[in-house]
């Protein structure tokens, strides 16, 4: 009898699965975020613009513009962008091309942004590319079907982003989003093959080269340049402390000086300009050092739980597109989440990542949002039948 | 699309891309564990240090006091000021209230004042008062921090052995640099709490490190000796138109030294004014000096002669000849010579200073009346190893050891340099040359039994809590024996009593002493050294006195213009120093 009562109660209410824990973990995120942004930014915005919710305030534009995308892509469902996907690639291709056009914006000493022309905001192409790439690749795996399993296959695969990676990292000098496009890319193509063996191999290969190069500017000349010093940096800060390890240095202040409570919410000194930027790439340190260890561990834990919602998402998807677009996000936010807190903590050189949905950057938070909407929009076509 | 073969192992694919992301997320978690558990000390002292501004508080620096307690150097009350660039609201009012208050250019303040830095010194030793005026104004960004200046309640006594401290309170010279380590005390600290561009974050408030005063120096010297030798120095130096005289006091058998004179002194509250008698014996136009011509003339003031100079000492030199002599036992006091007015030594005719010579004497009256080629005779009869032996035993070779910086060190022939003739010049004290302080120190230790002391005017230092800590100086025993000081003493007595150092002799004191007069190099000028060294009691001194006239004009002998010094301040510090007339022991 309770049991009937019940099922029937269900599905009076909906038939389709809606994951409320993954909007409020993003919504969460975002919130966290927008306070962040405020603490960490408000004593360089009032001393640059007068306004000392000058960043705040974009943001946060940026996250509703988002919202209302995730809402939008969350209630389409996601075979419609199915035939989109080449022309995805294109556009981004495209986009990234016309930061060189008089379009092209330059912020922070590098050319990465474009201008959207009458709204006064900037886009980063970078951003696109990703959620395009996410897109292609999970069409790519589907129409591949078993031919993946081949060595052919596999190789296709990872080239087929490699022509977008290389533009990113050539026009607009951005390493890091080159770095991600292919990690995104390799970690759907795993999930895609049965196979561990040749993954192991490149994981091997990747170390081995990074090994080498580290070998090679730490103990002969032969290699320079803006990236080896940043090599040197990460290995002593300490020593560089004027240059190139000022950054990563002042961040290991920010988050040593926290210990494990924190100094307290807006109690951080190092966001008196000590730290620049501390809004963007850095404001990881910033909440270790107000809200302590406790603080760090929070978010961690909140991102893992992120990545374990989609996982069960990707593992119930309806279809090998659906769970293909899941773990491209999967990739996409574990990916940056991951390196983000590897520099801030001088895990690895260097490199500006920002902390998805946290750090302030108007393109990522919308992109993200918008790939949540697609994620979302495969959680709803999980039939809870199948559950 | 999905077959359910196919579906197994992509669930598996994704299982495992989580837990190798969670398995990442792991490890920098672990990370973060390191550098907030393990190293947050570390990084946190390192940002405390970024983000405090430190503003220093000077410790006061110890006192210097005589033997009786007389304060000779002491510490007043002045100001630091200073500004803060990011604080300043009206600049110009700022630049304006300086510029009239401290009496500086406006060009000065406005460098100052415009140059972005956290923090720039305006001036600092100004008096209280102005500081006070100036905090009255209540400007934004200007700071007035209090702090210690030195001040010598005597001004030009004992200057050239006290010293002075310069800007940071730092001794320059004299016993403030010796006792640098003791008298500066630990500076404190204000720390206030800025951002990178070094604005003060107000909630955070300031954290102060107290100061730690320098310790107390307490000196041999003694005021009410220092001030009279130096009136008499003054007085010979008017009356004989020298250039300079030396008086140094000591108590010969423990070095410690009562007086120092060297006129004329500077005034130790303006050490960086060129004194008017420097300027005008130099005919310097002081107003036109360049900046390093001054530095050269203010380190010729600051000289200590006493003991940054060497002069040759001349007959008060045939002290050590004797005393080398008689240890020997090459000469006795009863020995018989003849002075026919000159000596030959190998092919050079080397006169005595009387040209009818001396005649018949025994060594008693031939020191009585500083004859020449007898002590020469001693000389030749010591031999140069001899000779050498004892200039080395005696201690003249190395530096007294005195607590003053840059004793000069002694200019002698080198040994297998030393033939006949230069052990015949040395023997009566010329051809080479030590400092005054060296011939004194000697001169102590021969008539004191034979123990060389090291001359000295530190006793002791106390600090704030009342814990003292005394200072002890190396002595030398035995360089003569007991029966030659006694010998040399007696001797000396009668050079006093009825010899050559006749002017030295005080009504009812038993004085022992030697006279000297030096032509100076090159000769020939007519350019003289005036001296005498004497001491009382003769059987048993407790007091030792030097006067050194430099290049005085008319009369120039040391028995008549050096050995009266020495007589008035006997006469005066005997009875002050409670050592007993003879006449008082019946």
């Amino acid at each position: 009898m309770a049991t009937t009562k019940r099922a029937k109660r269900r599905k009076e209410q909906s038939e389709y699965f809606f994951d409320y824990s993954l909007l409020f973990i993003v919504l969460f995120l975002l919130g966290f975020g927008l306070i962040m942004i405020y603490s960490a930014s408000s004593y360089a915005a009032f001393e640059e613009f007068g306004d000392a919710a000058h960043y705040l305030k974009r943001q946060a534009i940026a996250s509703v513009l988002g919202l209302i995308a995730m809402i939008v892509v969350a209630n389409v469902p996601y075979h419609f962008w199915e035939k989109f996907a080449l022309l995805g690639y294109l556009v981004s291709a495209v986009l990234i091309v016309l930061v060189l056009s008089p379009l092209g914006v330059e912020s922070h000493k590098a050319r990465r942004w474009i201008a959207i022309p009458g709204t006064g905001f900037n886009i980063q192409p970078a951003e696109v590319a990703k959620l395009c790439m996410i897109l292609f690749l999970a069409v790519l795996v589907c129409k591949m079907g078993k031919s993946i399993r081949t060595m052919k296959g596999f190789i296709f695969m990872v080239l087929a982003p490699l022509p977008i990676a290389g533009m990113i990292y050539l026009i607009t000098d951005n390493l890091s989003s080159a770095i991600i496009v292919m990690g995104i890319s390799v970690l759907m193509v795993f999930v895609a093959s049965p196979d561990y063996k040749k993954f192991i191999v490149l994981a091997l290969f990747v170390v081995a080269v990074a090994a080498l190069l580290i070998y090679l500017i730490t103990s002969t000349d032969l290699i320079g340049g803006f990236r080896s010093g940043r090599i040197l940096a990460w290995l002593d800060p300490e020593s560089d402390a004027q240059d190139k390890g000022f950054q990563t240095l002042q961040a290991l202040y920010a988050i040593g000086s926290g210990g494990i409570w924190g100094k307290g919410l807006g109690q951080s000194m190092q966001k008196l300009s000590f730290l620049p930027e501390a809004q963007n790439d850095m404001i990881f340190s910033i909440i270790c050092e107000e809200l302590g260890l406790f603080g760090a561990v929070a978010i961690i834990v909140m991102f893992v739980l992120l990545i374990w919602r989609m996982m069960i998402i990707a593992n119930n998807a309806p279809d090998l597109f659906g769970a293909m677009l899941v773990v491209g996000v999967i990739g996409h936010i574990a990916i940056q989440a991951i390196l983000n807190i590897a520099v801030v903590t001088n895990t690895i050189p260097n490199t500006g990542i920002s902390l998805p949905f946290i750090s302030y950057g108007g393109s990522s938070v919308i992109f993200l949002l918008i790939e949540i909407g697609l994620v979302l929009s495969v959680a709803k076509r999980i039939q809870l039948k199948e559950l | 699309m999905l077959t359910s073969n196919n579906k197994i192992f992509h669930r598996k694919k994704i299982i495992t891309l989580f837990f190798l992301l969670s398995f990442l997320f792991l490890f920098l978690l672990g990370r973060l564990i390191y550098l907030m558990v393990w190293r947050a000390d570390h990084y946190a002292e390192l940002a405390t240090a970024l983000h405090e501004r430190e503003r220093s508080i000077k410790a006061a620096r110890g006192r210097i006091l005589d033997r009786n307690g007389t304060v000779l150097a002491d510490n007043k009350t002045v100001c630091t000021i200073s500004v803060i660039y990011n604080q300043m609201e009206d600049r110009e009012q700022v630049i304006q209230v300086l510029c009239k208050e401290l009496d500086l250019s406006e060009e000065y303040v406005r460098k100052r004042v415009e140059k972005y830095s956290s923090m720039e010194r305006i001036k600092s030793n100004v008096e209280k008062a102005v500081g006070d005026k100036i905090r009255e104004y209540d400007l934004p960004g200007v700071k007035v921090d209090e702090d210690y200046k030195r001040y010598y309640p005597y001004g030009e006594l004992a200057s050239k052995v006290l010293g002075f401290t310069g800007g940071d309170n730092q001794g320059i010279i004299g016993l403030e640099v010796v006792y640098e380590e003791y008298l500066k005390g630990e500076p404190g600290q204000i720390l206030t709490v800025t951002d990178a561009k070094g604005i003060e974050v107000d909630e955070a408030g300031e954290r102060r490190k107290e100061p730690v005063a320098g310790n107390d120096l307490y000196i041999s010297l003694d005021r009410n000796i220092q001030t009279y030798a130096t009136q008499l120095a003054k007085q010979a130096m008017a009356t004989k138109e020298a250039e300079g005289v030396s008086i140094i006091v000591m108590n010969p058998k423990d070095g410690e030294v009562y007086a120092m004179v060297n006129v004329p002194e500077f005034d130790l509250n303006n050490p960086y004014e060129i004194p008017d008698w420097y300027a005008d014996a130099m005919e310097l136009d002081v107003t036109t000096l360049s900046a390093e011509a001054k530095q050269d003339a203010l380190n010729r003031v600051w000289r200590n002669g006493c003991i940054n100079d060497t002069y040759e000492p001349g007959s008060t030199f045939k002290i050590i000849t004797a005393a080398a002599g008689l240890e020997e036992g090459v000469v006795a006091p009863n020995h018989n010579f003849s002075c026919p007015g000159y000596i030959v030594v190998d092919d050079r005719k080397i006169r005595c200073h009387k040209v009818g010579g001396h005649g018949a004497e025994d060594f008693v009256h031939a020191t009585m009346n500083s004859c020449n080629p007898v002590f020469i005779t001693v000389g030749l009869r010591l031999g140069v190893d001899n000779y050498y032996k004892y200039f080395e035993q005696f201690g003249l070779k190395t530096k007294t050891g005195i607590d003053l910086p840059g004793e000069a060190g002694t200019i002698m022939h080198k040994k297998e340099d030393m033939g006949n003739v230069e052990l015949a010049t040395v023997s009566f004290g010329q051809s080479f040359q030590i400092t005054p302080m060296q011939l004194l120190t000697t001169a102590s230790s021969i008539v004191n039994g034979g123990n060389r002391i090291t001359p000295h005017f530190g006793v002791q230092t106390v600090d704030e809590a009342g814990n003292i800590q005394k200072f002890n100086y190396p002595v030398t025993e035995g360089i003569v024996s007991e029966e030659t000081s006694a010998t040399m003493r007696s001797i000396l007595e009668m050079v006093v009593s009825e010899g050559g150092g006749i002017n030295g002799k005080v009504e009812g004191f038993r004085v022992g002493g030697k006279t000297a007069t030096s032509q100076t190099l090159p000769r020939g000028t007519g350019r003289y050294i005036a001296s005498f060294v004497g001491f009382a009691p003769a059987d048993d001194p407790q007091v030792i006195a030097i006067a050194i006239i430099n290049h005085p004009k008319g009369v120039y002998y040391g028995g008549q213009i050096a050995a009266p010094i020495v007589r008035q301040l006997f006469e005066n510090i005997l009875p002050y120093l409670g050592i007993k007339e003879y006449n008082q022991y019946e």
